[in-house]
């Protein structure tokens, strides 16, 4: 592929402008709470939609059960702040490694199948998680635990971590794409056979995404139970957490990483105006969902490329 | 004497866990749609016969004769009008799609309903019988006729009349049942539909052993994943036995852990494919010994009259030969 250096170079200056603009906001808390508050969402349903567009847009894996790691790392932090008395970074860390640990051993069993198989097989380990904590008096079953933090973190502290751990995923996931591993998952996804005979290692491509889809997923499940303060297992082994993940790569545009950015955004304020209408809102954006796969299902990311 | 009992309790409850795959087995195995919906379509024909018996005054099991056509009716038309469409771009938009639908099915229940747990109860709910100084619950005796009733109907369904051969024509080979007259969406959909109405019978079974909530779906559609893949695919004596070794294995397991066991147990099946592995054993066992005993009996002779998706597949096998 032959591509022109220079707005490459431009383009990135453009993002390097826009991401410290948006720094800056977090510092100063010049744009005030509410405003922080809605980055905080959009950049965190950024990092965990780009996570499940790489598995499912680029990589051809499905998951139902990402919010396994969320779960995971959520009860990390509780755990890790509260029973251990430890500050919360140290509370992401714990959170990052078992979720690590976790998708490593399950990659054994989870590579092995795929597509719709695939799907189910992370549903219920998530379940399963969910059903193991509500039983287990280590984590105070379905009581929940709380997080603790001397000083608690504000909004403002929060919105620049989630910031910067979103560049830090868009980041990941472009560079990946542009290397020789992600031309390999590409290739893996159209066809696993063809790829396996040109000597794609697949097995090895396909762990190595879901890994990183992993770690990312439950970075920024850790930060949104800071925020949040409690967990309970109905709260981070919810099937609500891939809904949205799911809601927001098909309305953005799976496969694309431009299209989970739109489609956060959308999320985002969608759900803000739709809390006026309780118990609405899953039934709306499911709806959206049904109709955009039907029929716009490249999502509004492309949707505005073929009428430009 | 106890063991025995709660061995007994097991099995007649096996009953009620193969209804509740039956239908998750024919979307699987038949129309190759994962139906992630077929949780909420169960817990909506308990909320089904619940009304009727609240609103008509009915017994539960007559409830049925409304919430079988109910649901048949809502299965075809979310087949017809969105997951066909679906499945035309391939396996995981369809997929999507019943995720959609068992997410807003889900929610609308809970508005319509509330979130309080449901059962559906009657005067001989708690009745035992005592059967050779066992005393066993008659509503489980009944549950397991009811399934039983289902299942042996749904086998004479798809095998003696012209709908059934057709979904499974359909199931067979979809191009050539199309060539053969046969409205492959309109198949897809009845099989959905009736896939559907077999929820109906589970829901009951459902409402009448437990009790529900709107959120109870996904439980029960896992339950329904594990009877279709210990019982294979499509297969409805498999079916039956499957529901048989689930029951037993929550009956040993208990109240907490019995749910986790199976949720580990399907992982394993899933990813590990032990039965497979059998299946492959017994294959190579059987085959050794017909090369005992017969040669060059296979071939023509035996089928005299075959089916144009058989003749098809024939023909396929022959071109890849040559």
């Amino acid at each position: 592929m032959r591509h022109n250096p220079a707005p490459v170079k431009k383009r990135a200056v453009l993002y390097i402008v826009l991401f410290l603009v948006l720094l800056l906001a977090g510092i100063t808390g010049f744009p005030g709470n509410n405003i922080l508050r809605y980055g905080f969402r959009i950049f965190l349903y950024i990092t965990i939609g780009e996570m499940w567009n790489l598995l499912s847009g680029y990589a051809g894996m499905t998951s139902l059960g990402q919010q396994a790691f969320i779960g995971l790392s959520g009860y990390s932090l509780a755990l890790a702040t509260t029973k251990y008395g430890l500050p919360f970074p140290l509370g992401f860390v714990s959170g990052l490694i078992i979720s690590f640990a976790f998708a490593f051993v399950l990659s054994f069993l989870l590579l092995r199948i795929d597509g719709m198989y695939f799907a189910i097989t992370t549903w219920v380990v998530a379940e399963a998680l969910g059903t193991l904590f509500m039983s287990m008096t280590y984590v105070n079953r379905g009581a929940g635990m709380t997080i603790t933090a001397t000083p608690y973190p504000k909004i403002g502290v929060l919105y620049v971590m989630a910031l910067i751990l979103c560049a830090l995923s868009l980041v990941t996931v472009v560079e990946l794409l542009k290397s020789k591993l992600g031309l390999a998952v590409i290739a893996m996804k159209d066809d696993k056979q063809a790829a396996e005979a040109t000597g794609v290692n697949v097995k090895r491509c396909r762990r190595i995404v879901y890994l990183i889809a992993a770690g990312f997923t439950a970075l920024a499940g850790s930060l949104f139970f800071l925020n949040k303060g409690t967990i309970y297992p109905e709260s981070g082994f919810d099937i609500g957490w891939t809904i949205s993940m799911v809601f927001i790569v098909i309305i953005g545009g799976s496969g694309t990483v431009a299209g989970p950015i739109a489609g956060s955004v959308i999320y985002v304020l969608l759900s803000e105006f739709l809390a006026h209408y309780p118990g609405w809102s899953n039934i709306i954006l499911g709806a959206l969902a049904i109709l955009m796969i039907l029929f716009c299902p490249q999502g509004i990311v492309r949707l505005r490329r073929r009428i430009s | 004497m106890y063991v025995l009992q709660v061995i007994i309790n097991g099995i007649l409850l096996g009953g009620v866990y193969a209804v509740l795959g039956l239908g998750m087995s024919l979307s699987l195995g038949i129309v190759k749609l994962t139906n992630l919906a077929h949780g909420e379509y169960i817990i909506l024909g308990a909320y089904a016969s619940m009304l009727l018996q609240a609103w008509l005054g009915i017994d539960p099991f007559l409830s049925l004769v409304i919430s079988v056509p109910f649901l048949f009716f809502a299965g075809y038309l979310i087949q017809i009008f969105l997951v066909n469409r679906a499945m035309m771009s391939g396996s995981e938009p369809a997929l999507l799609v019943t995720f959609g639908i068992s997410v807003i099915l889900k929610d609308a229940m809970l508005l319509v309903f509330g979130a309080d747990a449901r059962h559906i109860a009657t005067d001989y709910s708690n009745i035992t019988v005592d059967i050779a100084g066992l005393s066993i619950p008659l509503l489980n005796i009944l549950l397991l006729l009811l399934s039983g009733v289902a299942i042996l109907l749904l086998h004479l369904f798809m095998h003696k009349t012209y709908t059934g051969r057709a979904i499974r024509a359909v199931s067979d080979d979809r191009e050539a049942a199309s060539l053969s007259g046969i409205s492959v969406g309109h198949t897809l959909a009845v099989a959905c539909g009736i896939a559907a109405a077999t929820a109906a019978v589970a829901g009951l079974c459902v409402g009448m052993k437990w009790t529900w909530y709107p959120s109870s779906g996904g439980h029960y559609l896992l339950i329904a994943f594990v009877i279709v893949v210990i019982g294979g695919l499509g297969n409805v004596a498999g079916t039956f036995i499957a529901g048989i070794v689930f029951g037993l294995m929550q009956v040993i397991g208990g109240a907490s852990y019995g749910l986790l066991i199976s949720y580990i147990f399907l992982i394993v099946i899933l990813t590990l494919h032990p039965h497979e592995a059998l299946i492959r054993f017994l294959d190579r066992m059987k085959s050794t010994d017909r090369q005992k005993t017969a040669n060059g009996l296979s071939g023509s002779g035996f089928v005299t009259v075959k089916t144009q998706t058989e003749f098809k597949s024939e023909q396929k096998e022959s071109s890849d030969a040559t």
